[in-house]
């Protein structure tokens, strides 16, 4: 854990670089951080972490970190308006200060699956944390194996980072798939939920590691179909979430059983996710 | 024993009421709860379980943990630690046995609370020994007793004419400084304890219950009204959030305020987009039952209960801890 180490409750200050529009009601924050304290922090998060960004006087939430360090200093958060916070994040502009504390949890394992093949599958907004899996294999090209990305969305309209689509595509041994749940006049794509089109691909087994984010209920659909398909939980890695308000263990409403997400996770294999005496569902 | 009367006492607790935030049972409309004293007139000595626990002083219902002012794009962050030295006089046993369960998790796990420890460290115990046990009480059954000095800093007994003092720590030793005290002959005699003992399971066997009925027996009739966390000394769930104190002349002053929160809420587990894992009050007061005798002991040692039996007493639908213990270590096979 690489937070504030005098006070992990008080962020790190930061001012808005940039905002632009991802999606239907998503949008992406761009974030420089203005304390040398707080760059420091940030010097080496890892992909998957999460931080809290705070727009001042509505409050903080949780974020997978969409960035990684290697493509610049600034800090990058896909961030859907639902509640109070988010919403209020939706009103600022460039320039206007914000607050991040982290970075925080556990991180997808670049490491120890280099060589491998991936699978990325992610569904909306849960492709936030895994953009940075891609552009770490994307910038790595040669230490990891086939990378295969499946990626969804409820319309057309909700798929997040598409202006980057065609530098995944063009990467070499690299794949995409879109499906969305229903099209649009212009969409000429697959129609269905990631599962069906998890079963059309049939990424090969051998010697491969899944990475899923989404909401609960495709986690828990796509795990079922990649065993059907023959991967093992030992071959899943999967990024979990909750409504948090510390990310350090102490505030309680994160917890699995006897498992916090922000400490013991967010990233887990799914052979230990089926450990767990609480499911995620 | 050492010994002090109680016009002594009250004498040494006005004085100290001056230079520290003094912290004693009071008689408040018909309650009886800790609440900050300005004289020694205001302090009950005759009492029975406060109706709150002490953990108020400690982790306030609502504290400040960040004073926020925003002038265009300047912000500034301050910190907001009262520097008072504070003294919870009349503490219960079971009430300072909580606060040491706090300090696992606060203290203990890295990283430290930055706020839960200053309050620690500016605070002194010094508990009033219960003469007896109270309706509900069971802190015998959770390692603890009616007048047990351990987790306090100075521990008063009542005796004939006065109290013995029993100085635990040196933080209660120098806090004695100020008190006239003498020796005398003899102990005082031990408190009756013999409540029925309740049965503590071991968590890895409140693990195969997990999937049990009686979750759904006793979560049923819950109102999710969030009382037995309220009243809790050991229960430490909160929310973090902002509110805007000030907007004038182009400035804002904002404060981030910690609160408290409880797992038996509806929406505790809630998402946004609303998924909500734990959607049920069954599952919900599961939770509350295996954050304290098993999730809590194997996370951070302790168990998350002292037996204070204040949820006993206040649960409006007649939810009682004791009963679940009976019922785990029943389905445990003893």
């Amino acid at each position: 854990m690489n937070t504030n180490v005098a006070n992990p409750m008080r962020p790190y200050l930061g001012q808005l670089t940039g905002v632009k529009d991802l999606a239907t009601g998503i949008k992406l924050f761009q974030i420089e951080l203005t304390e040398p304290e707080g760059q420091a922090a940030f010097a080496g998060y890892r992909p998957g972490q999460f931080a809290f960004v705070s727009a001042f006087g509505a409050g903080e939430a949780p974020f997978g970190i969409t960035s990684t360090p290697a493509r610049g200093p600034l800090l990058e958060f896909a961030v859907n308006a639902l509640g109070h916070v988010t919403h209020t994040l939706h009103s600022l502009e460039a320039g206007d200060p914000v607050g991040v504390r982290g970075p925080l949890g556990n991180w997808f394992p670049m490491g120890e699956i280099k060589g491998r093949n991936v699978v990325v599958l992610g569904g909306g907004i849960g492709g936030a944390p895994l953009r940075p899996v891609i552009h770490t294999i994307l910038d790595n090209r040669a230490g990891y194996g086939h990378l295969t990305v499946l990626w969804a969305a409820r319309t057309p309209d909700l798929l997040v980072f598409t202006d980057e689509y065609d530098d995944w595509r063009a990467a070499p041994d690299t794949e995409l798939h879109l499906t969305v749940d229903r099209g649009d006049e212009n969409w000429t794509s697959n129609v269905g939920l990631i599962t069906q089109l998890l079963e059309q691909v049939a990424p090969s087994l051998d010697d491969t590691v899944t990475i899923t984010c989404g909401p609960p209920i495709m986690i828990h659909f796509v795990t079922l179909t990649l065993q059907k398909l023959g991967f093992t939980l030992d071959q899943m890695l999967t990024t979990l979430e909750a409504r948090m308000h510390c990310g350090i263990g102490k505030c309680g409403r994160c917890n699995l059983g006897e498992k916090f997400i922000c400490i013991d996770g967010p990233v887990f294999w799914q052979s230990e996710v089926a450990g767990f005496l609480e499911g995620f569902l | 024993m050492r010994f002090t009367t109680l016009n002594e006492l009250r004498a040494w607790l006005d004085r100290l009421a001056q230079e520290h935030d003094l912290i004693a049972p009071r008689d408040v409309d018909g309650h009886v709860l800790y609440r900050p004293v300005a004289s020694d007139d205001e302090i009950l000595f005759d009492y029975e379980r406060p109706e709150l626990s002490a953990k108020d002083y400690l982790l306030p219902s609502t504290e400040i943990l960040l004073r926020v002012e925003k002038r265009g794009s300047e912000v500034t962050l301050e910190e907001a630690l009262p520097d008072r030295r504070q003294v919870l006089f009349g503490i219960r046993p079971c009430d300072a046995h909580g606060l040491v369960v706090l300090d696992a998790l606060f203290l203990e796990q890295d990283p430290p609370d930055l706020y839960y420890r200053h309050h620690r460290e500016r605070t002194t115990l010094v508990g009033l020994a219960c003469p007896q046990m109270w309706e509900g009480c069971f802190c015998t059954s959770m390692g603890g007793a009616p007048d047990d000095p351990t987790h306090l800093d100075v521990l008063l007994k009542p005796v004939d004419g006065g109290y013995a003092v029993e100085p635990v720590t040196g933080k209660g030793m120098a806090l004695l400084e100020g008190l006239a005290l003498e020796e005398r002959e003899g102990k005082p005699l031990p408190v009756v304890a013999d409540a029925e003992l309740v049965p503590v399971t071991p968590p890895e066997k409140w693990r195969a219950l997990f999937e049990d009925q009686m979750w759904m027996r006793h979560g049923e009739r819950c109102l999710s009204c969030r009382i037995c966390a309220y009243v809790c000394p050991t229960c430490r769930c909160f929310d973090v959030t902002d509110r805007v104190v000030e907007e004038r002349a182009g400035v804002t002053r904002i404060e981030c305020i910690r609160v408290w929160d409880a797992c038996t809420s509806t929406n505790y587990r809630r998402v946004a987009g609303g998924h909500n894992p734990r959607p049920t009050k069954p599952e919900r007061l599961r939770n509350r039952f295996y954050c304290k005798f098993c999730y809590y002991p194997e996370d951070f040692g302790p168990l998350g209960c002292v037996g204070c039996g204040r949820c006993i007493v206040s649960c409006p639908v007649g939810i009682d801890i004791t009963e679940v213990l009976h019922d785990v270590a029943e389905r445990s096979g003893g």
